[in-house]
């Protein structure tokens, strides 16, 4: 399709009016919007159909324009004329398609290059006599085929995760199910949700557009090695020392990690989010370690719960955290798309306690204003219960290690943190404990000391 | 000893084994022959001369032994046969060994009659080992290494972009066991479509508690994606069934104004048999545009009162399946050892489990595609499928490694697409209309 024959009398094209617009590039309207002045030609199906009307006497070859035949009479060293425009105005020339019922059969919508026309006719109304090897994909145009086995099975495909594909259905289907994909309509439902949280929940972020970026932007580069995220997620890590673990906090933990889920959002991936160097937590799915491993560590975790509950809650609740949890509908969704904005905005406004905790404390408090509010008590307070007790025993044997997956642990309750801050309660002096499950005969004050 | 005279002394257990003129005490000390090949063999490392028969395939010729003693009741031979198969198998080793494991663990539990009690088991251990994260993991490289279950997925969804064509309300009912890994080339492809992109509800029904779970992940994932793909979505998971039996047209929801497709993978054989009509007309009142069909080509059913045949084509499909995994995955591959335990659970289910008493999961009787052809010819038309969805198939299995291939079915009679592994059809895809 030329641009010329396109941007004639078409009132799409006044786009520039009569201020001055910044390089923006002509826009093309829809194809089959001819010049009103050209003449209308409607060639016949056996016209169209043709190809390569100009042979080459030497050697047959069929060429579908007289200069493309010119052109190739060079190498024979034959004499070629390549035929001048002529210089006086032609009247412009424009044509339909025969094919009756086709949108472009009318006049008024009449494609404005011969090429055009002939492609046109043959992509929609002709048989597909092109098939490609590789994939089976069907083209009427020989050229369309041509262009298409060039890039057939050698375009890789990357997710946003990382990983190369060389087969598209492969990568459809793996992007469906990866977790690095971007939620921006996350911001969309959070905006729908805010209104629903009362009291102390504070937003002091924007749940704009800002809001959606905030959020890609941690998301994002979820592999593994990602080094953006680590500064505000190292200064994340360590609010996890902070204070003593409470029922109700843990409620809100598990409630968010709810609302995590709902995102579709894999705990994993937020593991991934905070702690980049853990293998455990690589959702990277080159890695095969981390499923077995965490799902070792529910398998410990379960082991160890004595609670009353029957047993089979117990394994499901662990296994798969929010089993038994009722899930919300989409109105949840809000608050867990805000949970990890938290950490890269919200240092500012909350002061606590001393210096040397500051930021980290700041940033534990802004999270738990952020975070959703318990309000369901039901919500596995159960569940609760149970995340004081992990007596994490796992495979990762260097006190950092198992610091790491009792961190795992609450890591699948991140609302558990938000809480934690939202009793205000920073004590300090108070041992340093990873989880704030209680669980310090675990932690490795050294080693915790290396997170702060 | 040295070992050709093991070897000799073992191939004398066979036979001595077979001759019911032998009483226990010859057999003993053949075992005790036996001990020096077979103790390399636990190792998992296939030493040279050991076990090894004119063709090696020791594991079938003993557990066919083993089950044909067991038909005739004889308890000595049974529990040496047992005995044996214990000392030579292991799920860690060749195809050989492993097949002995799974089949071991069956034919003990039918031998002690505590195959209902094994299979709970097996159910709540892989309940508890399963988190969405590596049920995830493990099915995607199992569709990246295998067409086993995207044969299906690309047949189907062929079959049914083409018989919902032109429609604006689309519903799929998916009963199936692959986690929706079916749909996102789908909805792909309903974005891609030149005219207007329908929309689409999918209702899944599970099942098993497993899939149950894993379901809670999927949702947001699959609402998401279809949302990134432009394509207007509803999704709903209908859980709390105990049977497949149990599904009814009321619960589904299917509205009149709808064009319903029924997408079945693996769903038929879950049925119990005796039920499996009824499901089929179930199906059939929810008027459907079209109904897809795969499932696994065997035949656990009709021999179920004759153990010995049911025992024979379950270690065929089953060594196809091992042998296919095998070669697929990388030789330390975890994923294949979790789909190899997979399978005890339905040859435990197959071999050891009374159909009658109720052992808390699904079926697993198989069905050729012969045989759900009959069934289903009563309530339904089989529809060729299209060049272009064969074109596709073929596509799909270039891209994985050599050894499968895809084969029409030969009679007139004959109904859908069989995929093969090594010559040997093992899964059947087919489309239906009312």
């Amino acid at each position: 399709m030329t641009e010329e024959v396109i941007s004639t009398g078409s009132t799409k094209n006044q786009v520039s009016g009569s201020y001055p617009q910044p390089a923006v590039k002509k826009k093309r309207s829809l194809p089959g919007n001819p010049d009103p002045e050209a003449d209308v030609i409607a060639l016949s199906p056996k016209t169209l159909m043709a190809t390569n009307r100009f042979l080459c006497e030497i050697c047959g070859k069929g060429f579908q324009r007289d200069q493309n035949l010119q052109l190739h009479r060079r190498g024979h060293n034959l004499p070629w004329k390549l035929k001048q425009r002529s210089s006086k105005e032609v009247r412009k020339r424009v044509y339909v398609c025969p094919e009756k019922g086709c949108v472009h059969h009318h006049p008024s919508r009449a494609l404005g290059d011969l090429t055009g026309i002939k492609k046109h006719f043959c992509r929609k109304h002709g048989e597909k006599k092109w098939k490609c090897e590789k994939c089976s994909k069907r083209y009427a145009v020989q050229s369309d085929w041509k262009a298409h086995s060039k890039t057939c099975g050698t375009k890789e495909y990357k997710c946003e995760c990382g990983t190369i594909f060389s087969r598209r259905d492969s990568f459809v289907t793996h992007r469906a199910y990866c977790d690095a994909l971007a939620e921006e309509t996350a911001r969309v439902k959070a905006a729908s949700h805010v209104e629903n949280h009362a009291g102390h929940v504070n937003y002091q972020f924007s749940l704009g557009p800002n809001m959606g970026q905030h959020f890609s932007s941690i998301f994002e580069p979820i592999s593994c090695n990602s080094q953006k995220i680590n500064d505000p997620m190292t200064r994340g890590i360590s609010l996890w020392n902070m204070s003593k673990q409470t029922p109700l906090s843990q409620e809100t933990l598990c409630k968010n990690l709810q609302e995590m889920h709902q995102m579709g959002i894999s705990v994993s991936s937020l593991g991934a989010i905070y702690s980049c160097t853990d293998p455990l937590f690589n959702p990277c799915p080159s890695n095969p370690p981390a499923p077995t491993t965490t799902y070792q560590l529910n398998w410990d975790f379960a082991k160890s719960l004595n609670s009353s509950k029957a047993a089979d809650d117990q394994l499901s609740c662990n296994s798969l955290p929010l089993n038994n949890i009722n899930v919300k509908d989409v109105g949840n969704h809000q608050l867990a798309g805000s949970v990890p904005s938290l950490f890269s905005t919200q240092h500012q406004s909350h002061h606590q306690s001393s210096a040397a905790n500051m930021s980290a404390t700041a940033l534990l408090q802004k999270a738990a204003q952020i975070g959703a509010t318990t309000t369901d008590p039901s919500l596995v307070g159960n569940f609760g219960l149970k995340c004081t007790e992990i007596p994490v025993q796992n495979a990762v044997t260097t006190g950092l290690g198992s610091d790491f997956s009792a961190f795992n642990q609450l890591q699948m309750y991140p609302s558990m943190r938000h809480h934690i801050q939202n009793q205000d309660n920073i004590r300090e002096g108070e041992t340093r404990d990873f989880l704030g499950v209680g669980i310090q005969s675990i932690c490795h004050p050294s080693s915790i000391n290396g997170w702060i | 000893m040295d070992r050709t005279n093991s070897i000799s002394s073992k191939e004398a257990a066979f036979l001595h084994v077979t001759n019911p003129q032998n009483n226990g005490i010859h057999l003993e000390m053949q075992g005790t022959n036996c001990r020096q090949p077979q103790e390399s063999n636990i190792t998992g490392l296939r030493s040279p001369d050991s076990g090894e028969n004119s063709d090696g395939k020791w594991a079938s010729r003993l557990l066919i032994e083993c089950a044909t003693a067991m038909s005739e009741k004889d308890s000595t031979k049974i529990h040496h046969l047992l005995w044996m198969l214990n000392e030579l198998a292991s799920p860690y080793g060749d195809c050989d060994q492993k097949l002995a494991f799974y089949f071991l663990q069956s034919l003990f539990c039918k031998a002690t009659d505590s195959g209902q009690r094994c299979y709970k088991t097996l159910i709540s251990v892989a309940e508890k080992s399963h988190s969405f994260d590596s049920v995830r993991k493990l099915i995607l490289k199992f569709q990246e290494v295998s067409p086993w279950t995207t044969f299906g997925h690309v047949a189907s969804n062929g079959a049914m972009l083409e018989a919902l064509e032109g429609e604006n309300k689309l519903h799929i009912i998916d009963i199936s066991n692959t986690l929706c890994t079916q749909w996102p080339t789908l909805l792909e492809a309903l974005a891609t479509r030149n005219d207007e992109t329908p929309h689409l509800k999918l209702t899944v029904v599970v099942t098993t508690s497993i899939v149950e779970s894993v379901m809670k992940e999927i949702t947001p994932r699959m609402e998401k994606f279809a949302r990134l793909m432009g394509v207007p979505f509803e999704f709903r998971v209908m859980n709390g069934l105990n049977f497949l039996g149990e599904l009814t047209k009321d619960s589904l929801g299917v509205q009149d104004d709808e064009a319903i497709a029924v997408n079945c993978i693996g769903a038929l054989k879950r049925v119990d048999v005796e039920e499996r009509r009824a499901f089929i007309q179930m199906i059939q009142s929810l008027r459907p545009k079209v109904v897809t069909v795969v499932e696994e080509e065997a035949d656990f059913s009709s021999s179920r009162n004759d153990f010995v045949k049911c025992f024979e084509e379950c270690l065929r499909f089953y060594t196809i399946y091992f042998d296919m995994l095998e070669e697929s995955f990388a030789p330390t591959s975890n994923e294949r050892l979790m789909l190899e335990r997979e399978c005890s659970r339905s040859i435990v289910s197959v071999l050891a489990c009374d159909d009658e008493v109720d052992h808390g999961g699904d079926s697993e009787r198989r069905e050729r595609g012969s045989q759900w052809s009959v069934k289903l010819r009563e309530a339904f038309v089989p529809v060729r499928y299209s060049d272009d969805v064969v074109d596709d198939v073929n596509a799909l299995l270039r891209r994985y490694r050599t050894g499968w291939s895809l084969v029409l079915p030969a009679g007139a009679d004959d109904v859908g697409l069989y995929l093969t592994w090594k010559e040997e059809p093992v899964v059947w895809a087919s489309v239906w209309k009312p």
